[in-house]
């Protein structure tokens, strides 16, 4: 192995793993929704690229500062979690898994064209900060952008700890993932947590979205599925139900990406990706983190 | 009127796809592969006629088998997971299948021109009907005979022992792993059976359009899938060909003066579907012909009678 090679590989590593932080908070929204409510979103990536898209069009008509599109689209992207949890989970029965799931794909569908007929699916530039800016380690660049996403998705999760280990809501919230009877017995009204976990996942995925959009560029549909699946990807490795596992699945995940990108090319690169989620279902089912959850 | 020989063949090959999900969802498992089995189908059907010039009918059955033995290793993994994991399992799977023929080139010579699936641009000239004269018609006609025999077979198969093996598991696999089934040879079997006909179904569908490329494999053909036999109800195949019928002889082809707002309809009409009839529009059980038509008691009412007696 020669030293060019090393060096393009821990270069690529790095920056898999700066961008692998967007699909950790995307893995963290799914693991979130499933853990209080025993269900899949899979209308998930879908809400975070509207709510980017949102904070586009503000950027698009008024020529918004970065930091107030960034905003537009965590926000845009909390109402319209909101908004899918009416659609496909407040009503749907809770016994009929199938139900709940299956509108939240028809969501998923009906999100991206709405988004694919408001933009006309053509692909739109999406600010970004410190584009220009590197810092060398070495022979190892660091991208100013790269590293603006990754300090954003840290303080992102950071502040997420915070909301569920040191306020009366995270605790509610995790009553309610732990035991949903016990927790309404207990005065917790299961409805209004799901409401709220929905929003906050829903920021979070705005979140993901926007970085996502400035770490490439520019802003085009199609970067909604990528996120639904490699965010589930992330989950699965993980374990389904495990925030510390949906963290390091989305981390492995985009390191993962970025090394079969350098091996393999962009056209082959997302099928290593899926073999190693197959990996995982036969030596780990359950997950790295998983517990009996997993199995279910 | 070959318009609507056209819009037959599209519900035909469209009722295949639904009833290859149909399958997978008794046993209460959700399946996001069945258009990566499509994919799989077409492509091995069309290779099997426009690169070494099979007969159509050997080449649908080879593709079928094809597809069935990958749904049986794809299976036995996807399968240890339960439920939510087996989603995110098939849903990755099929962009899986899709980036694999988005990658493939192999092309072979025959009279004279390169045939054969060539990445991005696809796989062209399957033309196996236009080339043997076949008309429009006989091609329609093909198409249902298939589709009619594959809903008989279901049919049968709901009314025997293996469709309430079926569906026990898909109820409660606790109390069907306690009666002695084995959840995952029931599992795998539908998801191979379900291989088969979606592969049959891909197959056929190749040969209708003789031009396939990735693009159309892609996660809106998996939700047409598992969203036919769900919407429809999964009492019965018919079900499935009713939620067919009107999504695309109604949705697509009836609404076409909306124009493009059409897209829009799809997803909107799923939610509102689950919302209102999360069981679909004929219901769990299968509708009982007797009771329609009112001219027996049926049994339970007989029975019922007896008791109040």
């Amino acid at each position: 192995m020669d030293y060019f090679f090393f060096i393009d590989f821990l270069q690529s590593l790095t920056d898999g793993l700066l961008f692998g932080t967007t699909y950790a908070l995307i893995g963290i929204g799914f693991t979130l929704i499933f853990g209080v409510m025993r269900k899949l979103n899979l209308a998930y990536g879908a809400a975070a690229l509207a709510g980017t898209y949102i904070g586009l069009a503000a950027f698009l008509s008024f020529d918004a500062p970065p930091t107030l599109v960034f905003l537009l689209s965590a926000l845009g992207s909390g109402v319209i979690g909101i908004l899918v949890y009416y659609c496909c989970f407040r009503f749907t029965p809770a016994d009929y898994p199938m139900a709940s799931l299956l509108a939240s794909v028809g969501m998923l569908l009906f999100i991206e064209e709405v988004v694919i007929h408001a933009s006309h699916g053509m692909p739109f530039p999406y600010p970004s900060v410190f584009r220009d800016a590197t810092i060398e380690l070495g022979d190892i660049w660091i991208r100013g952008d790269l590293l603006f996403v990754f300090g954003i998705c840290v303080v992102a999760m950071a502040v997420l700890f915070w909301l569920l280990y040191r306020t009366p809501l995270g605790l509610a919230t995790r009553a309610v993932s732990q035991q949903p009877r016990a927790a309404a017995l207990c005065g917790i009204d299961p409805t209004r947590v799901n409401l709220l976990t929905f929003g906050i996942t829903g920021i979070l995925g705005g979140i993901a979205g926007a970085m996502t959009a400035a770490a490439v560029g520019v802003l085009s549909p199609i970067i909604a599925m990528g996120l639904t699946v490699k965010g589930l990807i992330a989950v699965v490795i993980g374990g389904l139900g495990s925030i510390p596992g949906a963290i390091i699945g989305g981390l492995l995940v985009g390191a993962a990406e970025n090394i079969f990108l350098l091996l393999r090319g962009v056209t082959e690169r997302d099928i290593y990706v899926m073999l190693l989620l197959f990996l995982f279902l036969v030596l780990r089912p359950g997950g790295l983190f998983g517990s009996t959850a997993g199995r279910d | 009127m070959d318009f609507y020989f056209g819009l037959l063949q599209i519900f035909g090959v469209h009722t295949l796809l639904g009833l290859s999900a149909y399958v997978v969802l008794l046993t209460g498992q959700v399946t996001m592969a069945q258009a990566g089995f499509y994919a799989i189908g077409a492509y091995s059907a069309g290779a099997a006629t426009a690169m070494f010039g099979l007969h159509i009918l050997p080449a649908v059955i080879l593709a079928g088998l094809v597809t069935a033995g990958i749904a049986c290793i794809v299976g036995f993994p996807a399968l240890r997971v339960k439920g939510l994991m087996l989603v995110v399992a098939t849903l990755a799977f099929g962009e899986m299948v899709r980036l694999f023929f988005f990658n493939l080139t192999w092309q072979v010579e025959r009279g004279g021109e390169m045939v054969g699936p060539n990445g991005a641009e696809g796989f062209r000239a399957i033309r196996y009907f236009p080339e043997n004269g076949w008309e429009v018609w006989h091609v329609t006609v093909f198409i249902w005979i298939v589709v009619a025999v594959i809903m008989a077979a279901l049919w049968w198969m709901d009314h025997s022992r293996a469709g309430a093996v079926l569906r026990a598991v898909g109820h409660d696999e606790t109390a069907a792993q306690s009666v002695g089934l084995n959840l995952t040879a029931v599992k795998v079997g539908a998801m191979t059976l379900g291989g088969f006909i979606a592969g049959v179904g891909g197959g056929i569908y190749a040969h209708t359009v003789t031009h396939i490329e990735h693009g159309v494999f892609g996660v809106l053909l998996a939700t047409f899938a598992i969203a036919y036999p769900i919407l429809g109800g999964l009492g019965s195949v018919f079900g499935t060909v009713i939620a067919v019928l009107f999504i695309q002889g109604f949705l697509i082809e009836g609404l076409r003066f909306v124009g493009d707002w059409r897209s829009l309809l799809f997803g909107a009409l799923i939610v509102v579907a689950m919302n209102l009839r999360p069981h679909g529009l004929l219901g769990e059980h299968a509708p009982n012909l007797r009771r329609i038509f009112g001219r027996e008691k049926t049994e339970r009412e007989a029975l019922n009678t007896k008791e109040a007696k």
